[in-house]
């Protein structure tokens, strides 16, 4: 039981982990608090993962791939139109339209596929690996592989790459960076978009093994927010720890409490975080003025 | 000059008289419109909208701590009245105040921790709340609680007419506003909306703002949860934990505060108007086609409104009838009347040195002849930057005490310890008797400590006297004493022509001139002055001094950090040198400004070398 629990909890850790390696990069980039995010990677798990095999066959795992281009361009508009006209406008306002966007997303959903429950079926949904006599689902093994790789490459972008170190700059200092002759505009555009491409592949490992509606959103936005906190805000590396550690405590605390309170058990332990070091794992403390 | 106004009966008329016919005429309407349950349920949904986004505008627009997990208050006053009224019957006229009584326990509970968090942190960190309440009451086979029927009659709470809802709506609509109303014109008011715009200066002005956001925070929850009840009862009739925990519930109020206007009285009652039917109407008509097409038409209002009118409907309404921008708050008649106007603020009039007859400087505790400060061996590390080592100094009372040092030697370090917006690794502070090394920057305002800042932090959006006001209430519980006291400092400091402009709008000089006006409002023993001469011309530097000096000669010991050591040196009694957090130099002006440590410092060894041959 232990040690099934233990790795259902990297597996589920590891897939929210995409997802919030994603919110942290927009937060710590241009402090933008993301509400839309789970919102992207739900449109992910419909379009391309679900309608691409409903169409054409196309398996899941490929259609994480195809999303990355795809949503990357989707969230370069979107930054483009809406997020850098209220640059520096405040914190709240960042929350409140973004909130604005994830009731349209999530309602257009509604309108244009219904609210059912979709799940997506291929040969692998249900099958199992038999480790010992431990079971893994095979869906959620893939999805992890491919989750490790879209994290790795994310990580390699930012450390390898001429604008993934912008980005870094540009989240360290934007000012100097504007000394530095880098453009801001784009560097928060191509960070913003970056964000959205992880998160939408991310969406789409998930939709194998999780069935998914059109609110699924709001029941992820919090545990992937709830990573970033626990990881410090502002660092991508924090938030995927922070991830593992929900994943972990979700999938622990069924041994202890009945399962319908799983949920009750990760919020807890957030606000416990906040109680005792509300800075998170990897945050540091700010300097007064 | 003395004071004259007063505050009228005129005043408290402008201020609630609107609110009151308001929700009578909502009464009225609502029972003009005979008792046809489909309009009573829309003007009912409009009243009680108002009623929370009002409520929620306390903690979120007055306070600027935007509350996601909302609904926790909503659902808690909601649940907590049908769990008395279905299990222990007890009425819902009582029931609703032990909601009250837990959605405040809630809100204390949830603030704790997440007050400390920054803005958007903040609303998100409090949503988990209402997402730890929802299983646990689905757990305990909660999720869905019907009303038990006992019959039509008022100690239930259960009418066959809607009308009297909508008339109980109205009555609690009337209660939120003239709360909001009164929370608005009251110092905490307007502690709230300075904490709101500049928390830092905040605190350094005498306000405690984590104490400030947690009351706001309980006031605003109690007040959603008498909302809740009433809801549950007048329209819900089953609740389930979907529909007063569930994020529709905030998504609700957020679009109807925003589009009305965040930090106004009128404008959530004026969305709620406009807003809310569209949507019902919208959802009879389409709903069965186009489930979302409600959501949708708000999260549009949301985010048209926050892309082309972020002040709202009612701010953009205002700010179109009012040629000037004051708030509604402060009295446009003057409380106090001038003999003669001193212009200090304006650089083409001189009229002599500054003389400042009706400031006061906070009077000593300490009656003996001993340093108003002393700083005993602070030490402060940023990770592994040492801003401060070791250091002593000692500061006498109405003594002028200037700090020299290049760049990044822990001059505003040594401030920011001294007054309490950081606290120091090592050492204490003794400050007029007693030890202030570990209080806050208001405590050590609310004991005699002012500041001004060197990048100046004034509240821009309110105005010039609002701004002195916010001082002002460091010492004056009553609006209309740190009205006329904040009037007094203006004329003296040459602002009276511009008492009712923001603090946006003013000069480098004007802005320079209000942060001293602020600061000395707190009537300060000690007065911490952070590059007051940054950025002004020579003359305009010379007249700080002379500002300076004069506030020295009232009684008010000033510490100064300056770059421009010549000006420094004309108004200093005592100098310090400081170099990488260590004290270097110390002794009258002319005497620091020789010390070679300082030249160093200053001009490089090289320039000592050659200064040294020739």
């Amino acid at each position: 039981m232990f040690i099934e629990a233990i790795i259902s909890g990297i597996l589920i850790g590891v897939s929210y982990a995409v997802l919030a390696a994603g919110l942290a990069l927009i937060l710590g980039v241009m402090k933008i608090v993301n509400f839309a995010h789970a919102e992207f990677a739900v449109l992910a798990m419909y379009f391309p993962a679900y309608w691409f095999l409903k169409w054409w066959g196309i398996d899941p795992f490929l259609s994480a791939f195809i999303a990355l281009p795809i949503f990357f361009a989707l969230g370069y508009l979107t930054h483009r139109l809406l997020i850098e006209k209220i640059i520096g406008t405040g914190e709240s306002s960042t929350l409140i339209i973004t909130m604005g966007f994830s009731l349209l997303i999530s309602n257009l959903i509604l309108i244009g596929w219904s609210g059912a429950p979709r799940i997506i079926t291929q040969p692998y949904t249900m099958a199992t690996f038999s480790v010992g006599n431990v079971l893994i689902n095979r869906a959620q093994t893939y999805s992890l592989f491919a989750s490790l790789i879209l994290i790795a490459a994310l990580f390699f972008v930012l450390n390898n790459t001429f604008m993934g170190k912008a980005i870094k700059a540009a989240a360290d200092d934007p000012e100097a960076c504007a000394y530095m002759g880098i453009d801001l505009h784009s560097t928060y555009a191509i960070a913003f978009a970056l964000g959205i491409a992880i998160t939408a592949a991310g969406g789409c490992l998930m939709a194998t093994y999780r069935p998914f509606h059109p609110f699924f959103g709001e029941t992820i936005i919090i545990i992937l927010f709830a990573s970033v906190i626990l990881g410090g805000m502002t660092s991508i590396t924090g938030s995927v720890l922070g991830a593992l550690i929900i994943g972990l405590v979700q999938q622990l605390s069924v041994l202890v409490i009945p399962i319908a309170l799983q949920n009750v058990a990760v919020f807890t332990i957030l606000v416990l975080c906040l109680y005792i070091r509300p800075q998170g794992i990897l945050g540091k403390k700010g300097r007064a003025v | 000059m003395k004071t004259v106004g007063r505050p009228t009966v005129s005043l408290l008329l402008r201020n609630f008289l609107p609110i009151v016919l308001f929700c009578a005429a909502a009464a009225l309407i609502s029972y003009v419109a005979g008792p046809n349950r489909y309009t009573q349920r829309i003007i009912l949904l409009v009243v009680l909208w108002a009623c929370a986004s009002s409520s929620f505008n306390i903690i979120s627009g007055y306070a600027g701590q935007v509350v996601f997990g909302y609904m926790m208050f909503v659902g808690a006053g909601a649940y907590t009245t049908v769990l008395l009224f279905k299990f222990l019957s007890i009425s819902p006229w009582f029931g609703m105040w032990a909601g009250v009584a837990i959605a405040v326990i809630a809100a204390l509970i949830i603030g704790l921790p997440t007050l400390r968090l920054q803005g958007a942190f903040f609303a998100v960190a409090t949503v988990a709340f209402p997402l730890i309440a929802i299983p646990i009451l689905n757990h305990l086979g909660l999720e869905e609680l019907s009303i038990p029927f006992t019959g039509h009659g008022a100690g239930s709470m259960q009418f066959r007419d809607m009308r009297f809802y909508v008339l109980i709506a109205s009555v609690l609509l009337a209660l939120c506003l003239v709360t909001v109303r009164m929370v608005e014109s009251s110092r905490f008011g307007y502690a709230l909306k300075a904490l709101r715009q500049n928390e830092t200066a905040a605190e350094a002005m005498g306000i405690n703002t984590y104490w400030c956001k947690l009351t706001a925070f309980m006031l605003s929850a109690g007040m959603g949860a008498l909302m809740g009840s009433i809801y549950s009862f007048g329209l819900l009739y089953v609740l389930t934990t979907h529909s007063v925990f569930g994020f529709f519930i905030i998504v609700r109020i957020l679009s109807i505060t925003i589009v009305g206007g965040m930090g106004t009285v009128w404008g959530p009652v004026v969305a709620a108007v406009f807003l809310v039917p569209i949507g019902e109407f919208l959802n009879s008509q389409f709903g069965d086609r186009y489930p979302g097409v409600q959501d949708i038409i708000f999260g549009v209002a949301l985010i048209a409104t926050i892309l082309y009118m972020p002040e709202g409907i009612w701010g953009k309404l205002r700010s179109v009838f009012r040629t000037v921008p004051p708030m509604s708050d402060t009295f446009r008649k003057a409380l106090v009347e001038e003999d003669s106007t001193p212009n200090i603020a304006s650089t083409t009039k001189y009229d002599g040195p500054p003389a400042f007859p009706s400031i006061q400087p906070g009077n000593a505790r300490d009656r003996h002849d001993r340093p108003i400060l002393t700083i005993e061996g602070v030490n402060k590390w940023f990770g592994g930057v040492n801003a401060l080592i070791d250091l002593h100094i000692e500061v006498h009372k109405g003594k002028v005490l200037g700090i020299i040092g290049p760049n990044g030697s822990g001059k505003t370090t040594l401030f920011n310890v001294i007054n309490g917006l950081l606290k120091p690794g090592a050492g204490r502070i003794i400050f007029d008797g007693m030890d202030i090394t570990h209080l806050r920057a208001h405590s050590s305002c609310q004991l005699g400590i002012g500041r001004t800042f060197q990048i100046p932090q004034v509240l821009g959006s309110m105005t010039v006297l609002e701004n002195i006001m916010i001082g002002a209430f460091n010492r004056n519980r009553s609006i209309f004493k740190a009205q006329a006291e904040a009037e007094k400092i203006a004329r003296e400091m040459g602002l009276a022509g511009r008492l009712h402009d923001r603090a946006t709008g003013l000069t480098l000089w004007e802005t320079k001139i209000l942060e001293f006006s602020r600061a000395l409002a707190t009537r300060p023993k000690l007065l911490l002055v952070d590059e007051p001469m940054a950025g002004l011309n020579p003359e305009e530097a010379n007249r700080i001094g002379e500002i300076i000096t004069s506030i020295g000669k009232i009684g008010i010991t000033v510490i100064v950090i300056e770059h421009v050591v010549h000006s420094l040196v004309k108004i200093a009694d005592w100098m310090v040198g400081l170099e990488y957090g260590r004290k270097v130099a110390e002794g009258p002006p002319e005497k620091v400004i020789s010390d070679p440590h300082i030249i160093e410092a200053y001009l490089g060894a090289r320039w000592k070398e050659r200064h040294a041959r020739s």
